[in-house]
């Protein structure tokens, strides 16, 4: 099992390294950001050449690559590569660096991280939400087929699914935070007029003076945003968990089970249940990328300060090396999160064989 | 419709309907199985009558889709209620009616008092728990145990069925086993809480033919040891001549003949099991066409509206296409559901039973 | 030993006519169709979707007003005190869905208008993603060994990529505001997951006897691929193409509305359309992006009946 588990996670080092290699490729396809300032008429030649200069744009691209790794350097040629304090350099992603902002100069490390927790408060509220209320329904729905639940379920799963997510936003911006109702507020994290701007130290500040009020300040400000992210990953999971509790319900071994007098909800639930969740958690596990492609559409639509709304920002400026940066995280996140679930499933079914 | 009554080993007078004789472990009477699907009602069982004694074996015969499957699944109301539906009829075991437990008592029927086994184990076993933990679960469900003893029947129920080292079969996932053990694993479940009844649905028909013969001797012996009635139902003739004292002979959804052993499988009294036997390859058939019965199982929405077996019988004459006939006793003991054996046929039957000592003759008896 | 007859009196087997079963024989397209036929829903789906088709061809001819003329603005909204500049409210003069902000165009020609280069897109970019995914899956399917590792393990990369992350970047670096770029870009991002596909299918098909049948004949191996297996691997071929329609359809939207893709000076898309009704939304224009928004509904719902009927009908091992 533990050979299994290290067995995937040298499977995964090829292709991280094929990802930064992708990442890289991306965002130098965008052109040279120097170019930004050839239409600007203050900027002289000499100042361009500068800039080019002390980000490093006049090297030869594998250099740049290499610069960026980590594995170039300073020091010399893959000594570079050891931890600073064995000597090596202190560049690049092998050593935590991922560059500096060419917007605004700040450390790339520093943006993202400024921006990771609201994203990871939205996506783990959103996932788990999801998750269990897809389970919920599409198990009673399997259990209950043809009642008036299951029906609806139905239409809610066709509907829910052809909704775009980023209009979904919108319309409910548009009816539930716009006047006549302004049930919840349209945008951010936390009430402008009230509360510190979110991860600046006034607002832990705040935050522990006032605990009860910024929860629910901050709980007012997910709903909308939440029920964006969710609603068309459930209409669509909760399909596909009511198909397989149906597929294992239909299978011999409930028939099996029936037979020997278990109680009907023990067959449920421990019989079938078992079996169906298995294709459930490899597609739920597959379905984290979706949730960072969902958490860039509703950080915008509702201005939320994350790492999704860093990206558009970012594109809008050129800014590749904050770029780079979120793309290699979200990447490395999505490579984890497969092995995760790899793993996962290798726990639960016992028909996986660890060689 | 009177009912059979098995001329060799024990045997209960019939009784008036109503009550069940003594002797008779199971007595269905009359069972209707219907299906309502999109196209119309399939009537799988329709009008189905026999009985076990107590300790008493029957094979259940006939091809694919003839409704024995759904005969032994009405019985421990396995039956899904949509589409299903159980029009009518009675199933009394053990001086119950089954039809009409309550779910819950029903459920304590299933597995303590009646098994079933199942035709694929492979699918039957739930690949996600242990052989043991499966088996465990039987017993703790009808006896009053706690786990460890459970557990330990487990082991010594594998041990019955000739497993070896059920210790560790115990802790093995189906999907480790073979396929000639995992049915030992599903009989030695069925067996476990020592039910009165044992239905075994096409036991052997995904096994190899050398595992084949282990399993039938195996359910052969356990039955004698044990003294479990069986309902053997199957669509291979050769797996019911060995293992059972009676036999019922199914096609379309009915009983067509019914007798011991001998009697059915030497001395056919049904033109269709006449036809089964004389389509059995035999040494002494060699070098000659085999013969087979013509026509099709007929379509479940336009069954014939008599005799379900005049389409394709060779016999057949203005009879047999205006009224079903009755299961009517033949010159054997047996009884056939054929107007052979009636006065209006009595003419006829000679040329029916010079074919099939013809027929005898070519099986090599 | 001679084989049963009847005797000589018996009137024999009744005529088979009726007790015996129909058979017509029917190939696997009409199969398929004549189930897809019985499903209701996606019979409902593939009208729903033909229609939007059909009104992005033939609506902007028999539209009343002239898409190319800008409309002359005025103050109020008729009849009204709302200021016409945020947009008109639906069956406001003649505006059966109303009017845009800014522009003050009709929003029911803006839709109509946007119809023919979103579906444009979402066709397009679905049916060269499948393609060249066909071709990367069915080559490295059937050949396997190094090909089909090197393949994969781009594939494999391409996926892990957060695909939204990377379309952003394409589509605003190369796309130009030009929607044919744009539809480029996004053939060139969907072919890996239908790759995966493809290639799974031929793993399995490649295995069937059929193929082994074909070589010991002596059947070139591109002949095999596309003569032998790939018809066998059509059917979900078909149904994933024609769901992804409706994502290409989606992302052109979102894109555009993120202000990366088809630039709304040239053309019209439901995506851009929904961008610039974001602003005026605060002061409670409900049915500017409440339209193009329900046009892509629609559309993706006619799209997602049709296609699971498809699925229904082309994969004879279908439950339900």
């Amino acid at each position: 099992m533990i050979k299994y588990v290290i067995r995937r996670f040298i499977q995964a080092i090829p292709v991280l390294f094929l990802i930064t290699v992708a990442c890289f490729a991306l965002m130098h396809a965008q052109g040279n950001p120097a170019d930004r300032f050839a239409q600007n008429p203050k900027i002289t030649q000499a100042q361009i050449a500068a800039f080019e200069h002390r980000w490093g744009l006049n090297d030869p691209l594998p250099l740049q690559y290499c610069k960026w790794l980590g594995i170039c350097g300073d020091k010399p040629f893959l000594l570079n590569a050891l931890p600073a304090g064995l000597g090596g350099g202190d560049n690049g992603i092998l050593h935590g660096d991922l560059g500096y902002s060419i917007f605004d100069g700040r450390l790339v490390t520093d943006v993202i991280a400024q921006r990771a927790l609201p994203t990871l408060i939205l996506c783990t509220t959103a996932y788990v939400i999801w998750v269990t209320v897809a389970i919920l329904a599409g198990v009673y729905a399997a259990v209950k087929r043809y009642s008036l639940f299951d029906s609806g379920l139905t239409i809610f799963n066709y509907v829910g699914y052809s909704l775009p997510t980023f209009w979904l936003g919108i319309m409910l911006i548009t009816f539930f935070a716009v006047p006549p109702l302004r049930w919840f507020p349209a945008s951010g994290m936390n009430d402008v007029y009230t509360t510190p701007a979110f991860g600046t130290s006034d607002y832990w500040a705040f935050f522990g003076s006032n605990p009860f009020f910024a929860i629910f300040d901050l709980g007012r400000h997910l709903v909308l945003p939440v029920l964006t992210l969710v609603t068309v990953s459930i209409a669509g999971d909760s399909r596909f968990v009511r198909s397989s509790m149906l597929d294992s319900l239909n299978q011999d071994y409930v028939k099996t089970a029936r037979a020997k007098g278990v109680p009907e909800r023990r067959v449920i639930l421990r019989h079938a249940l078992r079996n169906a969740l298995l294709p459930v958690i490899t597609n739920v596990g597959l379905e984290i990328p979706f949730l960072f492609s969902g958490a860039i559409v509703t950080e915008t639509i509702f201005a939320w300060p994350g790492m999704g709304r860093q990206f558009i920002e970012s594109v809008g400026h050129t800014d590749y090396p904050v770029l780079m940066g979120i793309l290699l995280i979200a990447s490395v996140a999505v490579v984890f999160a497969n092995l995760l679930a790899d793993i996962l499933y290798a726990v639960v079914d016992p028909r996986v064989k660890y060689d | 419709m009177t009912r059979m009554t098995p001329t060799a080993g024990t045997s209960g007078e019939p009784s008036a309907s109503g009550a069940v004789s003594d002797g008779l472990l199971l007595d269905v009477r009359g069972l209707r199985t219907y299906f309502h699907v999109m196209d119309g009602t399939v009537k799988a069982v329709d009008g189905v009558d026999f009985s076990i004694p107590r300790g008493g074996t029957v094979g259940l015969v006939g091809e694919s889709g003839c409704g024995k499957s759904v005969t032994a699944h009405t019985i421990m109301r396995l039956i899904d209620i949509p589409p299903g539906e159980i029009a009518g009829g009675e199933v009394w075991f053990d001086g119950r009616d089954l039809l009409k437990l309550s779910a819950n008592e029903m459920r304590h029927v299933r597995g303590g008092e009646i098994a079933m086994i199942f035709q694929e184990p492979m699918t039957s076993l739930n690949p996600v728990f242990t052989i043991g933990d499966q088996i465990s679960e039987a017993v703790l469900l009808h006896n009053d145990v706690n786990k460890k003893e459970a557990a330990n029947r487990a082991i010594e129920a594998l041990r019955e069925v000739g497993v070896s080292a059920p210790e560790r079969r115990v802790r093995q996932y189906p999907h480790e086993l073979s396929g000639g053990m995992r049915q030992r694993a599903m009989i030695a479940m069925a067996l476990s809480c020592n039910p009165k009844l044992v239905i075994a649905d096409e036991p052997t028909t995904a096994l190899d033919v050398t595992i084949q013969a282990q399993i039938l001797e195996l359910i052969k012996a356990l039955q004698a040891r044990t003294g479990t009635a069986l309902l053997l139902i199957t669509h291979d003739l050769a797996v019911v001549a060995e293992t059972v004292q009676t036999i019922a002979v199914m096609y379309a959804g009915r009983i067509v003949e019914t007798g011991t052993v001998d009697q059915v499988l030497l001395a056919p009294q049904h033109p269709y099991t006449q036809g089964l036997l004389s389509s059995i390859p035999g040494v002494k058939k060699r070098g000659k066409a085999l013969s087979v019965i013509r026509g099709v199982v007929p379509n479940p929405f336009r069954m014939p509206p008599a005799c379900k077996f005049q389409p394709r019988c060779p016999y057949a004459w203005d009879i047999c296409s205006m009224k079903e006939p009755e299961l009517l006793p033949a010159r054997t003991g047996a009884m056939s559901r054929c107007y052979l054996h009636s006065p209006e046929g009595a003419s006829r039957l000679a040329a029916f039973e010079s074919a099939v000592a013809a027929t005898m003759e070519g099986v090599g008896g | 030993m001679e084989p049963i007859l009847p005797p000589a009196d018996a009137t024999g087997p009744a005529a088979p006519a009726d007790f015996e079963v129909a058979l017509v024989s029917l190939n696997q397209w009409q199969l398929a169709w004549r189930r897809f036929r019985r499903h209701k829903l996606a019979i409902f789906g593939s009208v729903l979707f033909l229609t939007m088709v059909a009104i992005a061809i033939f609506g902007p001819f028999i539209l009343p007003y002239d898409p190319l003329a800008e409309p002359t603005p005025i103050l109020h909204c008729v009849g009204t005190n709302i200021l016409a500049n945020t947009g008109c409210p639906p069956f406001n003069d003649g505006h059966i869905l109303g009017t845009a902000g800014g522009t003050q165009e009709d929003l029911l020609t803006l839709v109509v208008n946007g119809a023919r280069i979103s579906l444009a897109i979402g066709i397009g970019a679905a049916t060269f993603a499948t393609v060249l995914g066909a071709i990367v899956g069915g080559v490295s399917g059937y050949f396997g060994g190094w090909v089909d590792t090197i393949l994969m393990r781009i594939v494999d990369v391409l996926l892990s990529l957060p695909l939204l992350f990377v379309v952003i970047v394409f589509a605003k670096v190369f796309g130009y505001g030009d929607w044919k770029v744009i539809l480029v870009v996004f053939a060139i991002l969907g072919w890996p997951s239908i790759a995966r596909l493809v290639r799974s299918l031929f793993l399995t098909l490649r295995t069937e006897v059929f193929v082994d049948a074909a070589r010991a004949v002596g059947v070139s191996d591109l002949r095999i691929i596309f003569r032998h297996i790939l018809p066998n691997a059509m059917s979900p071929i078909i149904v994933v193409t024609t769901l992804s329609i409706a994502g290409f359809i989606v992302e052109e939207a979102f894109i555009s509305y993120i202000g990366f893709g088809v630039n709304s000076l040239y053309n019209p898309t439901w995506g851009n359309i929904l961008s610039n009704a974001q602003d005026d939304i605060i002061v409670g224009n409900w049915w500017w992006p409440l339209f193009p928004g329900l046009a892509i509904v629609l559309t993706v719902l006619g799209i997602n009946f049709m296609g699971d009927g498809l699925r229904d009908a082309l994969d004879p091992r279908s439950r339900e």
